[in-house]
């Protein structure tokens, strides 16, 4: 079956660039470790994660609380765990829609070129240059009240599409210009053809790197709306556990774990997706040069 | 020999200058066609959610006014499509945001250009300090590459890159609130001010201190420090910086005529692109360490949802991103002689 | 004749390592420069012909003394004779010493792709005044000074000093990139391929440049072309390399009119001539991978008329008529 030796040969690639580069690995550790926590071990939460004083509060971290409880009553540990999933998922959720929509404005603004072309880039730099973050603030004030997870996501995307678009436009510009796009098109080809055939594979892997980046800048942009207030407040994601840390005044009331605990998930979040960004685009830039 | 030079000054101004106008007036339509294209009853929504929470501040009278505003705003007054537009960019254009609710009945407009010098004050400051210290230190990672130090800093850099500004202001609290306790970690000033003296300027500054450090430190060890570091391997590999090293000139002198000087070019546009997400950074930032600019107002204006205000500050910021990235462009020439000239 | 340069048995190449190769090449090392030996007098127009890739610009550097990774010289020697009469030995000196003491001031250098060699962001008259700032330890001012009075002594109109390079033209930069070199009054001038960028127009006014130049200053200048006809115009002496190696050396006339070595034969037969209608027959094969050269002579496999002897041993350069020397077993006896 093709799409079996397909698959296979995608697995290939997965392992021989886990073993070839430090940086990927790493970074695929780190992100499979939070995707168990975010997935595989929050379900088994003891105690409910969104209610409040479900456990004694203000507990310093201990063999009972992991990491502490926080003022609202509420184990630390697991709602970190809780809160990791429902941050990945909307990230998902806005890599799936913003680097998608990228692909695409990308692919017919440097295939067709010409006007469509000046026009789709003149808007998507309005988008570079208007400060998103605010354009965001101004959305979600208005739909407070009917947000939802997957909502977040759809939305957040509204501003992440145009740096993928501008990345997959300049890769098809200069492969556009390589040899064998002309000796394919000389050969006979249809220009749809030339497209799927030729320049797809190289754009792909490109692909999957704003696919990446695109989940940081989501999972950045979350955290940063809850702080503002405008996230799913009755829900966990790390901006959630974030802001109400912020709001219950916890690092000058020293209840320090609280709010550790979702800073350096953050953290971590951000360069195990970055390594693998990174990671990524040097071994692309090793096979297309 | 330098004859059409001016000439081409003239018309590269010319560009830029549409283009600045056109940035802006597309961002203000973006904002128009996103809004309208939210859910119907947003207006009553937050009619009825004022109503709920401040009862009674308001008369029914100015409660009126502010639905017509809103409609207004919203380009719902149920005209055509293209007045609702018309509306909406002529309300935009004469700074006329409505009141805000957060301090009714001053002007949204008067709020946020209140707020606006402290903000402008710590962003300028702290992206000026970021941009000059990452260029000299990426300069000179790019060409003592194989020092140690350089291996140090580069796993700084690719640490801080990825984490954005408030999480670094996070952390920063964290550090300063715990470890080292010296900093105010709040507020603009300690004492209201009577006159504008010494002391005052001193006082803001101290407070400043710690926003403005969570600003510089990402940006000067992480974007500014990567790219230039990436830019002057590029200039190193150049024919002109080789030669000048093959004719004996000296590394410091190479390093400051040749190297910084030709990726002082790019990174004025690496600045200017950059500008948008530093700008975004600084709101939170002074959420968090309660800083007294557009960020702490546009904070108080989304709990309370004064959507005038909100409106207000994306709009006024909009423009001020705009117009940094243009006297950005307008300094280019200055920096390339190839666009001076060409 | 008072000798300027001498280079002894060099042997010098690219060592491809980790940092420039990809796995299959890993650790290989190409034979750029096998065995040269060079002797350059004071007061003459010396040329080094060959085809691409033989190794000219290689030689070149390994003259100049500033090598670059992946370059390596692996042995030889190369002496400077200064007009003051000092001896330095290039290859023994510290990069920091020669940038210091020898660049500029005794021998100077033209690369190969001198039309990108000029700083972008840095107007003309202070390339010149940099160097005289280093060199002759002078005052912005009167670097100035000197630069325009130069200039203007070179035969180049003065209101290129102005100039940035990119407003210059491809034949004006190349000249100034010749009197920059010029500048210091350096007993050698090294010139890689210094007109092979150019229309014929100003490749003719850089070879006037450089031949005037030479008459008035009785400097040495070097100059690598891969055209044989820019040798016949310009050089008093013609080295020939092929392969990594200097396969013949004589006057320039003598070369022209009695080839000895079977590859400059090929080169000068090809040559068009003025009124001869006949087809120019060119050499058939390519030149060898110099990561693996053929053992022996490393022209065999081209040669029209080699011997059994010609397969296992490698030739030397023996003198057959004084001061024509040619690396061929056909003329050892
Ligand atoms: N940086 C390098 N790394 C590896 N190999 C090199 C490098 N530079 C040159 N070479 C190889 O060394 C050999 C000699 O190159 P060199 O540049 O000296 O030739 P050349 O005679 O100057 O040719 P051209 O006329 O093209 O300038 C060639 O086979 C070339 O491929
Ligand atoms: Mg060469």
């Amino acid at each position: 079956m093709p799409s079996l030796s397909f698959l296979k040969s995608i697995g290939k690639t997965f392992i021989f660039l886990y073993k070839s580069n430090f940086k990927l690995r790493l970074g695929f550790t780190l992100i499979l470790i939070l995707f168990i926590l975010g997935f595989a071990v929050s379900p088994f939460s003891p105690t409910s994660t969104r209610t409040w004083y479900a456990v004694p509060r203000d507990r310093p971290p201990s063999p009972e609380y992991l990491l502490g409880t926080s003022s609202m009553g509420r184990d630390v540990f697991w709602e970190l765990c809780a809160s990791i999933g429902k941050s990945l998922t909307i990230a998902l959720i806005t890599a799936l829609i913003a680097s998608h929509i990228g692909l695409f404005i990308g692919l017919v603004s440097g295939i067709r070129g010409g006007l469509l072309d000046r026009f789709l880039m003149f808007v998507s730099d309005t988008f570079i240059i208007v400060p998103g973050f605010l354009l965001l603030i101004v959305v979600i004030s208005i739909i407070k009240s009917w947000i939802t997870i997957p909502l977040l996501g759809a939305i957040i995307s509204i501003v992440s599409w145009p740096w993928p678009a501008r990345q997959v436009r300049s890769m098809v510009l200069s492969l556009r210009e390589r040899t064998f796009v002309y000796t394919a098109k000389l050969s006979g080809m249809r220009t749809s053809k030339v497209l799927l055939f030729e320049i797809m594979p190289y754009v792909l892997g490109w692909h999957l790197v704003n696919f990446t980046n695109t989940i940081l800048f989501s999972i950045g942009t979350e955290s940063g709306l809850a702080i503002f207030g405008l996230s799913i407040l009755g829900d966990n994601t790390l901006g959630v556990m974030l802001y109400w840390a912020l709001n219950y005044y916890a690092l000058f009331r020293g209840i320090w774990w609280w709010i550790t605990a979702p800073i350096v998930t953050l953290v971590l979040i951000f360069i195990s997706f970055y390594l693998v960004s990174i990671g990524l685009s040097e071994h692309l830039h090793r096979i297309i040069g | 020999m330098l004859h059409a030079s001016k000439k081409s000054l003239l018309e590269y101004l010319a560009t830029r200058t549409i283009m600045y106008f056109a940035t802006i007036f597309s961002g203000i339509t973006l904002t128009y066609l996103l809004v309208k294209a939210m859910p119907v009853d947003a207006v009553e929504n937050i009619i009825f959610g004022l109503t709920q929470t401040v009862a009674g501040v308001y008369d029914p009278q100015s409660i009126n006014k502010l639905r017509e505003d809103l409609y207004e705003i919203f380009g719902l007054t149920g005209k055509s499509p293209l007045e609702d537009y018309l509306i909406f960019i002529r309300r935009v254009f004469t700074f006329n945001f409505g009141p805000s609710f957060i301090s009714f009945p001053t002007p949204a407009f008067e709020l946020v250009l209140r707020r606006l010098p402290w903000t402008i004050g710590l962003l300028s400051v702290s992206t000026a300090i970021t941009w000059i210290t990452g260029n000299l230190l990426g300069t000179i990672a790019g060409y003592f590459r194989t020092k140690k130090f350089t291996k140090v800093l580069e796993s700084i850099a690719i640490s801080l890159y990825p984490v954005p500004y408030y999480i670094m202001a996070l952390i920063l609290m964290l550090l300063f609130a715990f470890l080292i306790p010296i900093f105010p970690l709040g507020g603009g000033i300690s004492v209201i001010p009577e006159s504008i003296n010494l002391e005052l300027i001193l006082n803001i500054i101290w407070h400043s201190l710690l926003p403005a450090l969570s600003l510089i430190l990402p940006g000067a060890l992480g974007w500014s420090f990567l790219s230039s570091r990436t830019l002057t391997l590029e200039v190193l590999s150049e024919d002109y910086t080789r030669y000048a090293e093959f004719r004996g000139l000296p590394g410091k002198y190479v390093l400051r005529r040749y190297v910084l000087r030709n990726i002082l070019v790019p990174q004025v546009t690496v600045l200017a692109l950059s500008l948008g997400g530093i700008f975004s950074g600084a709101l939170l930032t002074e959420v968090i360490f309660a800083y007294p600019g557009v960020g702490s107002l546009a904070y108080r204006a989304a709990f309370a949802g004064d959507i005038n205000t909100l409106m207000a500050v994306l709009i006024l910021s909009m423009i001020a991103v705009s117009t940094a990235i243009y006297l950005l462009d307008l300094l280019y020439p200055l920096v390339d002689p190839r666009i001076r000239y060409r | 004749m008072e000798p300027v340069l001498k280079a002894v048995n060099l042997k010098g190449g690219y060592l491809l390592g980790s940092l420039y190769a990809s796995a299959s090449q890993q650790g290989s090392y190409v034979d750029a420069v096998s065995d040269v030996s060079l002797e350059l007098f004071r007061n003459e127009i010396f040329g080094i012909a060959g085809e691409s890739g033989c190794g000219k610009s290689t030689l070149i550097k390994i003259l100049y003394g500033y090598l670059e990774p992946p370059l390596v010289l692996k042995d030889g020697l190369v002496y400077l004779y200064t007009k003051e009469g000092k001896e330095i030995s290039i290859t023994s000196t510290s990069k920091e010493q020669l940038k210091k003491d020898v660049f500029w001031r005794h021998i100077s250098y033209i690369p190969q792709s001198s039309m990108n060699v000029l700083n972008p962001t840095m107007r003309v008259r202070d390339h010149f005044a940099e160097m005289l700032k280093l060199h002759a330890n002078m005052s912005k001012e009167e670097a100035y000074k000197e630069a325009g009075k130069y200039v203007e002594y070179m035969g180049l109109p003065r209101d290129v000093l102005a100039a940035f390079p990119h407003q210059l033209s491809g034949g004006m930069r190349q000249r100034v990139v010749i009197s920059l070199a010029l500048l210091m009054r350096p007993d050698l001038i090294l010139a890689d391929e210094p007109t092979s960028a150019l229309d014929v127009i100003n490749q003719q006014a850089v070879l006037t440049m450089l031949r005037d130049s030479q008459e008035s200053l009785k400097n040495t200048i070097v100059i690598v072309s891969h055209d044989m006809g820019i040798h016949g115009v310009v050089t008093h002496r013609v080295a020939i390399m092929y392969a990594g190696r200097i396969v013949e050396i004589g006057k320039t006339e003598e070369i022209f009119e009695d080839p000895l070595h079977p590859y400059t034969q090929a080169l000068i037969k090809a040559l068009p001539r003025l009124g001869d209608k006949a087809q120019r027959e060119g050499l058939s094969g390519r030149p060898p991978d110099l990561k693996s050269p053929p053992l022996g002579c490393r022209f065999r496999p081209r040669c029209p008329s080699y011997g059994s002897q010609c397969k296992e041993e490698t030739p030397t350069l023996i003198e057959v008529k004084p001061g024509h020397y040619v690396e061929c077993w056909q003329y050892s006896t």
